[in-house]
């Protein structure tokens, strides 16, 4: 069968190896392997050897993915972002000022003479920078830590870090860290070259310890002409410009300005009148962090919180180049702006222009010594701003006791000049009828009306579309219902008519609310100002215009009036947040064939829009299907014979588009299907030849997606207000990181002004919701390693939390197990604790630190070391606490019964007694009870029960939790008020330790804690006592022998007392006579007789021994004998 | 009317918007005061309604301070911090248990403790919304907001219709440090009606007949339309006799409409026919629908809210035609909170088209965008 087989076999098919066909094959077969990766190219090498292998080697990937990611964040960073702040740390004369000085150089090529304060200066196309130096307090290094994005920390390597630098990592470290840049200073101090490699080794490994593994360090080699060396420099400023910044958790929900300029705007006159009034005082400076909301309440670091009076913003005084196409900067473009150093040119403000005079124009308005020149100069500058002040103030009455009109009503300085347009509702609140706007000027100047009439829109009325019918139709359904009231105002039979009337008139009002409302903004906040004004000048604006009676102008009064009753009629109505909310309107009626028809496309069963509806997207998909079957236009279908032309098909499409054209969109066009398509089939591609894919892959879409939503969110956050009104945007968003601010403060302590310096950073942090609020906080807190003692509870800490510092008295605790707050006296050594003070309510998990001073007394520094005392971070706030310390109550037993006690001594009163009833209680030796009613007499004693008798003895325990109150104590640091020497000099409540150190009070010594001798009685133990029971059982030699009635019969003594006296008669009297002689001689005899035997022994002894020494003597002399003989042989034998 | 601050204490006149003031007082940490309250009436001060409220607020939170004037008609509120926890409150029958309970569900996700309030008094009133509104349509706003349903419940334990109540509802929520911005542009098509007819101390008919009559009118535009009765005996039917309905139209994209009628009150002298009182309901439904948007019109405010307290990131939502009651939130909300919306009224532009041929107009589509105020629950404690 094989065989035939095998012999049945077909002859094999032999493939073509040489000619056309073959190449042709050849060809086809050939890939291009020069394109392939080492994996196609060879597929089983990279095949899977080991499942564990391979699934080990998974695993470490995913870890190593996995370390890598991070909670996603939205990206806040604003299209123009504010300057980045760089600031120079480090210890005094380590070169902080050189170094600024030569960065200004390198970057926009000028010698600036003095740096004081913030001096900002454009680096880059995209880039703007922030220099500050900070000095030698603590309290500047606070502030400085809490804002700047980057740090350079000098260093003198000659002396290496000195505890300032350890100070201020602490600090950045407990208030986000920012970018740290460590420079070396000084190198050329060390003329050593192996010196100075070990250093800069050894300096470099304590930075890294300190910030992370591979810190960037920087090297500043020396000082040649008392500048750096200039590529080293130019090293140094293309790191800062390169850098890129985490955000941080405080600085992203909190916006913060940098003041970078000072102006006192009170006027001379009432400082003349007072120095020490409060002043009225502007900050300027860009907004850093998040949107600075309009009315927000700020913490002004040094000084307290305040309230931004007016917020507005200025242009840019050193703005980035416009985006044209150029690689670098222009000469022009490179900008300085540094008010407090006295450069950066023309600065535009609000109502005046300032003119820099570079290095002889100083800031502080105060000066001392005011020359003449300068009051010159200053007079000129205040008498440009007194025209236009002039022409404000000038105001002029249009007829005799109307009301006074000034151009400040008509034309309001929004935030600029620029943006004349954007007006907040007038100050004459007139609501007029016939034209539609509501803000309407009552001025009767032609000029003003016509301007009003060209500026008179709101700043929303520019996004909707067309405004006069806005205007209109807002009108229209304001004045429905007014003129309603009017007529019923008029007629006597007010509540009559006007109650038939209500439901007619909610129907009415509701249908119009339905239907219009197009210019909603003006409807919910048309009564808030938009702009610059504030509330106060429009509430008197307002009283004004309601007290005064204009002459001739009725409108305004009506009006007004108008308005009033509505609100009246609003202000004590029943609160109901129903649609329609008390008087109850008909409703259409939804069944009625017309209404129906409009809303039955508002259920699933109705029409659907076109991109939504299942057959339209059909239908779609078929038409771009047959993209490539049109070209044929028509065919023939076979199996009926039907024949299709082109001209039918058109038909069914022009039915199509008669029917869709009822639908609420029309048909995609072709290319948007090709789009659609396209798109589809890239994301296809990109999935499946993907010529990575053949590894394994974890699964990152959770993470992928969250990714997607915080970038999404950031887009729209970016997006979404980008072309609406400036001024609206800025109520809307508030004032963007990036905006150059001025900001209003008024009362400010004088002192801020007259002790004014400006190399203290001025931070201004903004407050979020209840941040301005008082409570207790509780946090938990570890102190310093570094620091040499212990704190204690009660203790003056100085505390800097968000962005304040502050001095409190803190409480610190311990949670029990059953989470009870547990009092302690002093911090724990090194375990973090609770701590528990009264401060500004604080977000949770915001870190913070404690210091116990803020002095800057040398000798104060050198014998504390390091200053920072604590650190922790914040647990919860509340407005109560709940801290607690144990007491023992202790008592003795009065009476006792079985198992009742009548217990004294452990309270006062029968009401103390009563507020434990029922309480635990327990005696040393562990006996447990119940405190159960208190007695008549004596006073505080009470019965109680236990599970033993106790004894009279015994002490009992009841073991109660008392409560600790916090102190109200908040101070905060107001060292920016500080005259100017003794700014780090700020002295809050000292310690209990320090006053009596200072007053040299000694406390005098606890008695009972005094060293005493212990005198210890000897025990006396009680006689055994042998039940009579238990004798009997005993064998005789166990039993007590002498039997005693009482316990104490047993003396010896008494015993002869009770023995009787024996009398004996002369016959026993003689013999025991005769026996006493006997005794006495038998004895003596003894006594001769022992003596004679130890005289006998005595010589047998010595006999003994003669004997001895002859027979010694014998041996000795036979030994002799046979040793001689014995040597005489041994002679013998060598002659033998 | 605008609030005059003086010394950052918010003032403002008269008893409307008590709510809505003591609410986002206690949300802000501001003190607020009030005077003027019902200065002019015969009955001046303050109604025992809102001194209830009070109370209620000052169990929710610590160390609340509240100075009453003798007269009654002027009130200081300083807020103390929400704690929340377990809260037993029997509310006053002049109100519904929906005054307080929205109150308690704004400030829900904020306490420290998670809520579980246990409410007594009226379940069912005209001027309030009913816990079977809250329950439907106010619950699923939250539910976006805080994305995760640990613990969010409102359960109806007896019902109790005005004037005496005698209803009980337990409600319980979770704690969140932050809300999540929200976007809500989209509120598809009703899929499905539901609703519930009780009655209680009243015959069983009643509820059929509104069941009947309700549907009747609901099944002219949707199929899908299931109607339970909900008939109480006992203890559990309250101390007032009454009926009523509520319906509930839930759309493809999670919105809920809820609307509701009842019948009036025994003692009021007015009849109200069962058959007329589920055809009102269900024509108020489809008013509510035909208002849209991605809420119920009575909980607009809330979604202001929570949309205004989120982080400092955009939410935009679409809502229909704003209520007075939302417009005046709208306002205390830039007072309290300085936060301001940008509103711009949305129309499709089939809508224009329909305009010219149809009376029936589209309702106005409101498009509401705010940046959060970023804020955080500062009474949550972290271990």
């Amino acid at each position: 069968m094989a065989d035939e087989s095998a012999f049945d076999k077909k002859k094999a098919h032999r493939a073509k190896r040489a000619g056309r066909k073959a190449d042709k094959k050849k060809k086809k077969n050939q890939t291009d392997t020069s394109n392939l990766s080492a994996r196609q190219r060879n597929p089983k090498a990279f095949a899977i050897q080991s499942a564990v292998r391979a699934e080990r080697q998974f695993r470490r990937r995913e870890d190593v993915i996995a370390k890598k990611q991070h909670v996603p964040q939205v990206d806040k960073t604003p299209l123009e972002p504010p300057p980045i702040i760089v600031a120079v740390v480090g210890p005094p004369r380590v070169g902080k000022t050189t170094l600024i000085n030569n960065l200004i150089k390198s970057f926009i090529k000028t010698n600036v003479t003095s740096t004081n304060g913030p001096i900002t200066i454009v680096t880059s196309k995209k880039r703007r920078i922030t220099l500050i130096e900070c000095n030698n307090d603590i309290n500047s290094m606070i502030d400085i830590a809490k804002c700047a994005d980057l740090v350079l920390l000098l260093c003198d390597a000659s002396f290496g870090f000195e505890m300032e630098i350890f100070e201020f990592l602490n600090i950045c470290q407990v208030h986000g860290m920012p970018k740290i840049m460590g420079v070396l200073t000084h190198l050329d101090m060390i003329k050593n070259a192996k010196t100075l490699k070990m250093t800069k080794k050894t300096l470099k490994h304590r930075f890294w310890t300190e910030v992370y593994q591979g810190a960037k360090l920087f090297y500043l080699s020396g000082i040649v002409h008392g500048e750096y060396l200039r590529n080293e420099i130019k090293n140094l400023s293309r790191f800062i410009s390169v850098m890129k910044f985490r955000p941080l958790s405080w600085r992203m929900t909190h916006s913060y300005v940098l003041a970078d300029r000072m102006e006192d705007a009170t006027s001379q006159e009432t400082i003349r009148k007072d120095p020490k009034v409060n002043r009225d005082v502007i900050l300027y400076g860009y907004v850093r962090g998040v949107p600075l909301m309009k009315e927000t309440m700020v913490h002004i670091a040094g000084v307290g919180d305040m309230k931004v009076s007016e917020l507005s913003y200025l242009p840019d005084p050193c703005p980035l180049p416009s985006s044209e196409k150029k690689r670098h900067l222009m000469e022009r473009e490179r900008q300085i702006y540094a008010p407090f150093s006295g450069v950066g040119g023309i600065v535009y403000d609000k109502d005046a222009v300032y003119i820099e005079l570079k290095g002889s124009h100083s800031h502080k308005q105060e000066d001392e010594e005011t020359n003449e020149k300068k009051a010159l100069l200053k007079n000129v500058v205040e008498t440009t701003e007194t025209i236009d002040e002039q022409m404000q103030e000038s105001g002029f009455k249009l007829f005799s006791g109307g009301a006074v009109i000034y151009p400040d009503m008509l034309k309001n300085d929004e935030y600029l000049q620029q943006n004349k347009n954007n007006q907040p509702e007038s100050s004459d609140n007139s609501d007029s009828e016939e034209e539609g706007s509501d803000s309407d000027h009552d001025s009767g100047i032609d000029q003003s009306e016509k301007e009003a009439a060209k500026s008179d829109k709101m700043p929303w009325d520019n996004d909707s579309g067309d405004e006069g019918d806005n205007n209109q139709s807002s009108g229209e359904e304001d004045n429905q219902p007014e003129s309603e009231n009017e007529e019923s105002d008029n007629e006597q039979n007010f509540d009559n008519k006007w109650k038939e009337k209500l439901s007619e008139k909610a129907t009415e009002a509701y249908f119009e609310r339905q239907k219009t409302s197009r210019n909603i903004m003006k409807l919910v906040y048309g009564e808030f100002e938009i702009g610059n004004k504030t509330k106060e000048q429009k509430q008197d604006d307002d009283d004004e215009s309601d007290d005064e009676e204009i002459g001739g102008l009725f409108k305004k009064v009506t009006a007004t009036q108008k308005k009033k009753l509505k609100d009246k009629e609003r202000l004590d109505l029943d609160e109901c947040s129903f649609f329609y909310s008390l008087e109850k309107p008909n409703i259409r009626d939804w069944t009625a064939e017309a209404n129906k028809q409009y809303l039955i496309n508002s259920f699933v069963t109705g029409k659907r829009s076109a991109d939504e509806d299942a057959s339209e997207l059909l239908k779609l998909d078929d038409a771009s299907d047959g993209d490539d079957e049109e070209l044929y236009g028509d065919f023939e279908d076979l199996e009926t014979g039907e024949k299709h032309s082109a001209e039918d098909k058109d038909e069914t499409e022009e039915a199509e588009t008669v029917e869709t054209g009822t639908k609420r969109k029309a048909e995609p066009t072709k290319s948007e299907i090709l789009d659609k398509k396209m798109k589809l089939k890239a994301k296809f591609d990109a999935e499946y030849d993907n010529p990575d894919d053949h590894r394994i892959k974890g699964d990152h879409s959770y993470y992928e997606n969250l990714k997607a939503e915080a970038l999404k969110q950031s887009e729209l956050n970016k997006s979404v207000f980008e072309n609406l009104d400036e001024g609206l945007r800025i109520e809307v968003e508030g004032f963007r990181p990036g905006l150059y601010v001025r900001m209003l403060f008024k009362n400010i302590p004088s002192e801020f002004v007259t002790n004014f310096d400006s190399t203290y950073p001025i931070l201004i942090g903004s407050l979020n919701m209840a941040e301005q609020n008082i409570g207790f906080v509780s946090c938990k807190v570890k102190k310093h390693r570094w620091y040499k003692k212990i704190l204690k509870t009660n203790d003056p800490l100085i505390i800097s939390l968000g962005w304040r510092r502050f001095q409190t008295l803190p409480i610190y605790s311990k949670i029990e197990d059953d989470l009870k707050c547990r009092y302690l006296k002093y911090t724990p050594e090194h375990v973090t604790c609770n701590m528990h003070f009264y401060g500004p309510v604080t977000p949770q998990n915001t870190g913070f630190l404690a210091l116990q001073t803020v002095n800057n007394n040398p000798n104060e520094i050198k014998q504390l070391g390091f200053r920072i005392a604590a650190t922790g971070s914040v647990n919860e706030i509340n407005k109560s606490t709940q801290i607690v310390k144990k007491l023992k109550l202790v008592g003795t037993p009065l009476k006792i019964y079985k198992k009742t006690a009548f217990i004294k001594d452990m309270f006062t009163s029968t009401l103390e007694v009563a507020k434990f009833e029922g309480a635990r209680i327990k005696t040393v030796s562990g006996i447990r009870g119940q405190i159960k009613k208190a007695l008549n007499k004596p006073e505080g004693a009470f019965r109680a029960t236990f599970e033993d008798k106790i004894l009279m003895s015994d002490i009992i325990f009841c073991r109660t939790w008392f409560k600790v109150d916090v102190t109200k104590f908040y101070a905060p640091v107001v060292n920016l008020l500080l005259p100017a020497g003794s700014k780090n000099a700020w002295q809050g409540m000292k310690t209990k330790g320090q006053l009596k150190r200072e007053r040299n009070i000694k406390s005098d010594a606890n008695t009972d804690s005094m060293y005493t001798d212990i005198k210890r009685e000897p025990k006396v133990f009680k006689p055994l006592v042998i039940p009579k029971e238990l004798q009997k059982g005993l064998p005789y030699r166990f039993k007590p022998k002498q039997k005693s009635t009482t316990l104490s019969g047993n003396n010896p003594k008494d015993k002869l007392k009770n023995r009787i006296a024996v009398v004996k008669n002369p016959h026993e009297q003689k013999v025991s006579n005769v026996m006493k002689m006997i005794k006495t001689n038998f004895e003596k005899k003894k006594e001769i007789q022992k003596e004679a035997t130890q005289e006998r022994l005595k010589t047998h002894k010595k006999q003994l021994e003669a004997e001895e020494w002859k027979r010694l003597k014998r041996q000795k002399e036979l030994k002799k004998k046979i040793c001689r003989t014995l040597s005489k042989m041994g002679k013998k034998k060598p002659q033998m | 009317m605008p609030a005059v601050v003086e010394n950052d204490v918010l003032v403002y006149k008269g008893s409307n918007f008590f709510r809505q003031r003591l609410l986002l007082a206690t949300l802000s940490g501001r003190a607020v005061k009030i005077d003027e309250i019902r200065s002019t009436h015969d009955d001046p001060g303050l109604r025992e309604y809102e001194v209830n409220l009070i109370r209620l607020l000052d169990k929710v939170t610590n160390g609340t301070r509240v100075e009453l004037s003798e007269t009654g008609t002027s009130v200081y509120f300083q807020p103390g911090i929400l704690i929340g926890g377990h809260v037993t409150h029997s509310c006053c029958p002049q109100r519904g248990i929906g005054y307080y309970l929205e109150v308690l569900l704004a400030l829900g996700p904020f306490c420290k403790e998670p809520l579980n309030a246990v409410l007594q008094g009226v379940t069912h009133s005209d001027l309030d919304v009913s816990v079977d509104k809250i329950k439907a349509a106010a619950l699923p706003i939250l539910l976006k907001f805080i994305l995760v349903d640990d613990g969010l419940e409102l359960k109806v334990v007896r019902r109790g219709a005005p004037p005496l109540g005698g209803g009980e509802v337990v409600f319980k929520c979770p704690v969140r440090r932050h809300l999540r911005p929200l976007q809500w542009t989209k509120w598809g098509l009703v899929k499905r009606i539901r609703g519930v007819v009780y009655a209680l101390r009243v015959s069983p008919t009643m509820a059929n007949r509104v069941v009947d009559s309700a549907k009747g009118v609901m099944l002219k535009f949707l199929p899908d339309v299931y109607i339970n009765t909900d008939q109480c005996r006992g203890s559990n039917a309250g101390k007032s006799p009454g009926y009523g309905v509520s319906l509930v139209a839930e759309t493809n994209e999670k919105t809920f409409y809820c609307a509701e009628a009842k019948s009036s009150e025994p003692g009021s002298g007015e009849t109200s026919l069962p058959e007329d009182i589920g055809r009102e309901c269900a024509q108020r439904l489809l008013d509510e629908v035909y208002r849209g948007g991605a809420v119920d019109s009575s909980f607009q405010w809330l979604l202001a809210l929570w949309m205004a307290l989120g982080q400092k990131d955009v939410s935009e939502c679409i809502v229909g035609p704003l209520s007075d009651y939302t417009i005046t939130f709208l306002q205390h909300l830039k007072e309290f909170f300085g936060v301001m919306f940008k509103l711009e009224v949305q129309r499709s532009d089939a809508d224009e088209e329909l305009d010219d041929e149809e009376e029936v107009t589209a309702a106005n589509k409101i498009k509401m965008t705010c940046v959060g105020i970023g804020y955080v629950n500062i009474s949550k404690r972290t271990l």
